[in-house]
């Protein structure tokens, strides 16, 4: 890239972490190529070796403040595959409460905190205004309905698990402690207003979505690969299934595979200018293998939620694009569409008559040598993987994040955004507004996905032919 | 009726003096009954929380801070404001009770008491330092809590930000 120019974003706002954008400019001043580079690093694989298997839940929830229940899922399940042991089914399902409830959250988080300002005051608004109380002073309501929709999610995790943030309730072979009948009816309170609140959060979503022809065609709208679990009927979950890729036609590519043999379909491969790691499907090889994961995939690839109103929501979600939903732009709705499911599924979960057992925990010691935990979190699939010594010691680590399995698309969609949105020289605005709400739009979670803690600032670089810096915007 | 307090210590109490807001909510807790003010421990002030201080007649907002001299404690009025937020999950005492006004419509006398602390190393003890200035912050925020109730029984809510 000698030759060439380059405008760098430096750091990326309002995500989960510290990122920057590097922009290559050709001889013209066209974009030719963009770099999404995660310039945080923590290194969660390597210092929990030697550490007993049955702390992990715990000490991999401490990977993120905004998803720590995700990891506590996914981390659990590797040990319950350590124990070889089926959980009692109560357990599974408080579980599944907690897990969805977090989806909740963060999708609240995500559309509401994050990514409202650009819908609600447009992308080409002034940064110092697309904050939170730009959003009050817009539409007090949407904020007042986005911070219950996140209390809504808390609250829930807050009852189960004790805590908001890094619970530990989420334990090897089950939960620690069964649901009581208080907890239960509370939260069940808790339930017509966050229903109400999705529905109306949808209506306005599609409303708006109507002003945002152009970037729906340009932000991230190209065709990729999908993957997510999914359940033997076609179903949403977050749980437990089976990985299913699908193609921008809609076709499966492959089905009903095991989430546990994760390494015989998904490879990993290391840029030099990143710490996040961007998998592929091996199938195609990378680049090719590039695939979507998140709520997007998880849309594009169930053919139904189980409950009646996302079921609702889904068919009209099918009905953006034909076949697949292929632009990242609709995230955001698929981010609704599933917070309705999630809502109206903990009803469900919290009315079965299971619930109140007492019986939720299995006891073994390990059975196991290796183990590998998969769940879908609120950015997509995760995969932990453990292998532990005689002694239950760990050996060895793998973590696949949501994030990492993005960042082929984010690189692509950065590319795509800024070719149509960059010309010349100097860094504009709404350009560069346009840049990170696409990459807002995947949500990337950058603490997880280099396994770093804070906000995401953003950076952006502007590098002509000779390599020179020639424009560069820092927001902090 | 009573006047609703409410205590937020802030801080985490694995970065060792990080954590002195949980201490000394810790010793609030048996200097303090229920009716006389509600005390929670969170490691950030999120927009959550905007509604809770909402509905308070006064919050007191209990931290520790890395500029000044280790131990020195200071006691400052919030100031509604601060309305350039960019990070959503991670507020200042100002710009959650100006959430507070802008979302519920209701801000309550706000004052915020921290220690300057000495180590945020990784551990669960205070420095020795931090240590000794505990009392003094458990102190500082029984005298405000009874100002804050005393202020409103004779005044009524909203003098407080006039006088402090």
């Amino acid at each position: 890239m000698a030759d060439s120019r380059t405008i760098v974003i430096d750091p990326v706002t309002r995500i989960e972490g510290h990122s920057k954008i590097t922009l290559y400019l050709d001889e013209y001043g066209k974009v030719e190529d963009a770099r999404f580079h995660v310039t945080q690093f923590r290194g969660f694989e390597k210092f929990w070796e030697g550490r007993p298997f049955y702390e992990m839940p715990s000490l991999m929830a401490r990977i993120c403040g905004i998803c720590p229940v995700s990891h506590l899922i996914a981390s659990a399940k590797a040990c319950d595959a350590l124990l070889a042991v089926k959980i009692p089914p109560t357990a599974e399902k408080l579980r599944r409460i907690i897990n969805i409830a977090q989806v909740v959250q963060s999708h609240a988080l995500s559309l509401f905190h994050l990514s409202s300002p650009d819908l609600l005051l447009g992308m080409d608004s002034d940064p110092a205004e697309s904050n939170l109380f730009g959003v009050i002073a817009k539409n007090p309501q949407l904020a007042r309905d986005g911070i219950a929709l996140r209390k809504f999610g808390q609250q829930i995790i807050e009852r189960l698990g004790g805590k908001r943030i890094h619970p530990a309730w989420v334990v090897p072979g089950g939960v620690s402690e069964p649901l009581s009948i208080e907890d239960r009816d509370a939260i069940l309170k808790t339930v017509p207003e966050a229903l109400a609140i999705a529905v109306r959060s949808l209506e306005w979503l599609k409303n708006t979505a109507e002003r945002f022809h152009e970037e729906i065609s340009v932000f991230g709208n190209f065709p990729s690969l999908f993957m997510s679990i999914v359940k033997q009927d076609g179903g949403l979950t977050f749980y437990d299934g089976d990985i299913c890729f699908v193609d921008e036609t809609g076709e499966k590519v492959a089905s009903h595979l095991d989430p546990t043999r994760y390494f015989e379909y998904l490879g990993e491969k290391v840029e030099p200018w990143s710490y996040l790691k961007s998998a592929y499907y091996l199938r195609r090889g990378f680049p090719e293998g590039i695939y979507r994961v998140g709520p997007l995939a998880r849309l594009n690839i169930c053919s139904q939620c189980g409950t009646p109103l996302a079921n609702q929501a889904l068919a009209e979600f099918h009905e953006l694009q034909p076949n697949a939903v292929l632009s990242s732009f609709h995230y955001h709705q698929a981010r609704l569409v599933e917070i309705l499911y999630c809502v109206e599924r903990i009803e469900q979960l919290l009315n079965d008559p299971e619930i109140l057992s007492k019986h939720v925990r299995a006891i073994a010691n390990p059975n196991a040598s290796d183990g590998v935990g998969a769940a879908e979190a609120p950015r997509g699939t995760l995969f932990h993987h453990y292998k532990i010594d005689e002694h239950g010691l760990i050996k060895w680590v793998n973590l696949i994040i949501a994030t990492g399995q993005n960042n082929l698309a984010m690189n692509r969609s950065i590319l795509q955004v800024a070719q149509h949105y960059v010309h010349g020289e100097k860094l504009t605005r709404g350009m560069l507004n346009r840049v990170e709400a696409v990459i807002r739009a995947y949500d990337p979670c950058l603490s997880c996905s280099t396994h770093a803690l804070g906000q995401m600032p953003l950076q952006v670089q502007l590098i002509d032919r000779a390599g020179n810096i020639v424009d560069e915007v820092c927001r902090s | 009726m009573p006047s609703r307090i409410l205590i937020l210590a802030v801080g985490n109490p694995l970065r060792s003096d990080d954590g002195v807001a949980w201490y000394a909510a810790d010793l609030l807790c048996r200097r303090l009954s229920p009716d006389e003010a509600e005390i929670i421990f969170v490691h950030q002030l999120m927009p959550e929380l905007a509604e809770r201080v909402s509905q308070t007649d006064g919050a007191i907002f209990l931290d520790a801070r890395r500029d000044g001299q280790p131990g020195k404690i200071v006691q400052t009025s919030v100031i509604q404001g601060a309305e350039d937020m960019c990070s959503a999950h991670m507020l200042t005492p100002a710009q959650l009770t100006a959430l507070s006004y802008a979302l519920f419509g209701n801000r309550p006398e706000a004052f915020e008491v921290s220690v300057t602390g000495y180590s945020f190393a990784h551990g669960e003890e205070l420095s020795q330092i931090v240590k000794n200035a505990l009392p003094q912050l458990v102190g500082t925020a029984v005298r405000l809590t009874k100002q804050i109730q005393r202020d409103h029984r004779e005044n009524g809510a909203g003098s407080m930000a006039a006088s402090a």
